[in-house]
C-alpha cells in the first residue's frame, strides 16, 4: 500500500523547486504533447536525453522516478508482448521454428507449473516471468523427432519492435515528467497552479475554484484513505480474507470486502468534513482571500519558452520533413 | 453579565417520528464555561449544529449575541461560534497545518498579511508553531485537535464549542486540550464542552444534563456530581469513586475521610 504514495512531494532544493507551479504544469502538458508528436527514434532518444539532463540538473533521485515507473512495468511488458505476438507489419527481423511434441509440450507444462509454485518466493517476479517465457520458447525450439506432430514459427517483425519501443518510451517519459512535477511541487502549490491554469475554463462557466477545492481535499485525504484501506484489509485478513492469492471470483469478493466499508466510512467522513468546513464559514462559490501567492520569475519565462520551442520544433519536423 | 446564547423552546427532529430535541431552554452568559453532559444519542451534537445553523430548529428561537439566528444571519453567527469536532481527521481541511489554520481566515476574507500574523500567533498559542509545515499524517490526534483549536482561535470567535473533542485522544492529548480550554476561558472566551465523560464537566461553571433530547437539570458541576437521582436518571456511566460515594451516602456509611478521598478523586481530572 505504501508504494501508492510514490510521487509525493519531497522537500529539496534546485531549479525545479524554484519554478512556479503554473510553469511546471504547462511545461508538462507541452512536453507530453511533444512526445506524442515525434515519431523518429533519434528524436525520441533526444527526448530521453533531455529528461536525463533535467533529472541531473534538478538533482532528482533516479530511484524515486524508478519507483514511480515500477507499477507500469507490467503494462510495459504486456504491450511489448502484445506487439511482438500480433504485429506482423514491416520487415521480418527474426524467425525460428517451434516444434510441438509430447516431450516439448510436457516440458513446457512442467516449467509453467514450477513457475506457478515458486513465483511467490522470487523477488523479481517480472524477470522471472520473462525467463519462464523464454525458457519455454527455447524448449519448443528443440527438435525432437519423431514425436513432433505439429510445427509453428516464432517471428519478430520490425514494426512490432518499433511500436513497442515507442509506446514504452512515451509512457516512461510521461510518467517521469509527472513524477518530477509532483515530487518537486508542494500539494498546496500544485493546487494553486492548477486553479490558475484552469482559469480560462471560466469562460465556459466552469467553477474552477470549486474544482481546485475538490482536488485539494482529494490530495489531503488520499493518505488518510489509504491508511484506512490498510486497516480494513488487516481487519478482513484477520477474518480470513486473503488479499494476496486467489482465483478471479475470490479476488472480486476481496475487493468488495474492501470497497463496501470504504464507501460507508467515506460517506460519513465527507458528511463530517462538510459540516466542519461550513462551521468555519466556508460558503461554496463565495470569494475567499488566499494565504499563498504565486510569483512569476524570469526562470519561468525561460522554461516556458524552451518547452514551447521544443513543441513547435517537433510539430515542424513532423509536418515539413 | 450579558447572555451570549439564548435558546428558547427549541425542538428538532431528523424525521417525523421522533423529536431528537424537545423544548430546550438554555441561556449561556458571556465568558461562561458550560458543559453539556449526556449519554450517547441524547442530542448534544444536534444541539451544537443548531447553534451554528447547520441544522434548522423545528420550533423555537436561538439568539447569539442578541442576533436571532435565521437564514440571513446564519453566516454572521458562524463568525461568532467555532466548533472543534470529535474526529480529528474529519475536520482537517488543509494540506498542511498552516493551510488548515488559514482555511477559515480565507473564508472570512482576511487580508494576507493579517492571516500570516494570526497563523503565527495562534499556532504558538497551542504549541504548534514548529509544526506549521507538517501534514496531518505526520501529527498525532491531539496535535490535530490543537490545530483545529488554532484554526478557530484565529477566526476570533466569541464562543468555542468542543463537541467530544477529546474522546478520540489518549490521556495525554486529552489533558492538554483541557488545559487549553481552561486557559481560553480565563482569557474570556465562552466555552461549551460537550461530553459524556463526567470528568470533563468538573472545571466548568455550570453543567447541563441532557437526556433523550430533554434538559434534565442545570446546576454547578459539584452539585450535579453530588446529585444521585439526576445522575441515575441520566443514563450516564458513573466513575467508580463517585458510585462508591453515592453508595456510602445512601446507605449511611459513615467514614468521612474515605468520603473526602472519594470526592477528591472524582474531581481530579
Ligand atoms: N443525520 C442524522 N439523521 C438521522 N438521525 C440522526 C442524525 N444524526 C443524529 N441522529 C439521531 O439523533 C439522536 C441524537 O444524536 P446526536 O445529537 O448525535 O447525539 P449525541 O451527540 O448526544 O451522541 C440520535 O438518536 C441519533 O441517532
Ligand atoms: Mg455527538
Amino acid at each position: 500500500m505504501k508504494n501508492i504514495v510514490i510521487g509525493r512531494y519531497v522537500p529539496g532544493k534546485g531549479f525545479l523547486y524554484d519554478l512556479d507551479p503554473r510553469t511546471k504544469l504547462i511545461a508538462l502538458l507541452v512536453l507530453m504533447a511533444a512526445t506524442f508528436i515525434i515519431d523518429e527514434l533519434i528524436h525520441m532518444a533526444a527526448a530521453i536525453l533531455l529528461i536525463g539532463v533535467i533529472l541531473v540538473i534538478g538533482r532528482i533521485s533516479v530511484k524515486r522516478v524508478y519507483l514511480g515507473l515500477r507499477p507500469l512495468l507490467f503494462l510495459l511488458i504486456f504491450t511489448f508482448a502484445f506487439q511482438i505476438l500480433f504485429n506482423t507489419q514491416g520487415d521480418l527481423l527474426f524467425e525460428t521454428p517451434l516444434y510441438y511434441s509430447p516431450i516439448t509440450l510436457g516440458l513446457v507444462v512442467v516449467i509453467v507449473l514450477i513457475w506457478g509454485f515458486t513465483k511467490r518466493f522470487i523477488k523479481f517476479k517480472l524477470l522471472y516471468f520473462l525467463a519462464t517465457v523464454f525458457l519455454s520458447l527455447f524448449v519448443l525450439n528443440t527438435f525432437t523427432e519423431p514425436l513432433v506432430f505439429a510445427t509453428g514459427t516464432f517471428s519478430i517483425y520490425e514494426d512490432a519492435l518499433e511500436m513497442a519501443l515507442f509506446i514504452m518510451l512515451r509512457l516512461i517519459i510521461i510518467v517521469t515528467l509527472s513524477t518530477i512535477l509532483t515530487i518537486t511541487t508542494k500539494p498546496t502549490d500544485l493546487n494553486l497552479g492548477l486553479e490558475s491554469v484552469l482559469k480560462p475554463l471560466k469562460v465556459i462557466r466552469v467553477n474552477t475554484e470549486e474544482i481546485a477545492m475538490i482536488i485539494s481535499i482529494a490530495l489531503r485525504y488520499i493518505p488518510t484513505l489509504l491508511d484506512e484501506a490498510n486497516k480494513i484489509m488487516l481487519a478482513q485478513a484477520s477474518r480470513g480474507v486473503d488479499f494476496q492469492e486467489g482465483k478471479l471470483k475470490e479476488k472480486v469478493m476481496q475487493i468488495v470486502s474492501l470497497l463496501v466499508p470504504m464507501f460507508i466510512i467515506s460517506f460519513k467522513r465527507s458528511d463530517e468534513l462538510a459540516n466542519a468546513m461550513e462551521a468555519r464559514s466556508f460558503i461554496p462559490g463565495h470569494p475567499r482571500t488566499r494565504l499563498h501567492l504565486l510569483t512569476w520569475k524570469t526562470l519561468d519565462t525561460v522554461v516556458l519558452v524552451v518547452s514551447l520551442t521544443l513543441l513547435i520544433s517537433s510539430i515542424s519536423i513532423r509536418v515539413f520533413l | 453579565m450579558k447572555p451570549i446564547i439564548e435558546i428558547k423552546d427549541v425542538s428538532f427532529a431528523y424525521s417525523k417520528q421522533q423529536d431528537v430535541l424537545k423544548n430546550v431552554n438554555l441561556t449561556i452568559q458571556k465568558g461562561e464555561w458550560i458543559t453539556i453532559l449526556g449519554h450517547n444519542g441524547s442530542g448534544k451534537s444536534t444541539l451544537s449544529k443548531l447553534l451554528i445553523g447547520l441544522l434548522k430548529a423545528k420550533t423555537g428561537t436561538i439568539h447569539v449575541d442578541g442576533i436571532e439566528l435565521n437564514e440571513d444571519s446564519v453566516y454572521d453567527i458562524r463568525k461568532k461560534i467555532g466548533i472543534v469536532f470529535q474526529n480529528p481527521d474529519n475536520q482537517f481541511v488543509g494540506v498542511t497545518v498552516r493551510d488548515d489554520i488559514a482555511f477559515g481566515l480565507e473564508n472570512l476574507q482576511i487580508p494576507r498579511e493579517e492571516m500570516i500574523e494570526r497563523i503565527d500567533k495562534f499556532s504558538k498559542k497551542v504549541d504548534m508553531f514548529e509544526y506549521l509545515n507538517k501534514e496531518p499524517q505526520q501529527l498525532s490526534g491531539g496535535q490535530k485537535q490543537r490545530v483545529a483549536i488554532a484554526g478557530i482561535l484565529a477566526m476570533k470567535t466569541d464562543v468555542i464549542i468542543f463537541d467530544e473533542s477529546t474522546s478520540m485522544l489518549d490521556p495525554k492529548g486529552r489533558k492538554k486540550i483541557l488545559e487549553y480550554m481552561k486557559q481560553l476561558n480565563d482569557e474570556g472566551t465562552t466555552i461549551i464542552t460537550i461530553t459524556h465523560d463526567m470528568k470533563e464537566a468538573v472545571s466548568s461553571d455550570r453543567v447541563v444534563v441532557l437526556k433523550h433530547g430533554e434538559i434534565l437539570k442545570v446546576d454547578t458541576s459539584t452539585n450535579i456530581l453530588r446529585d444521585k437521582t439526576t445522575l441515575e436518571q441520566s443514563n450516564l456511566e458513573l466513575l467508580l469513586p463517585l458510585e462508591l460515594l453515592h453508595y456510602m451516602d445512601s446507605n449511611n456509611v459513615d467514614h468521612q475521610s474515605l468520603k473526602d478521598f472519594l470526592w477528591a478523586s472524582s474531581l481530579n481530572v
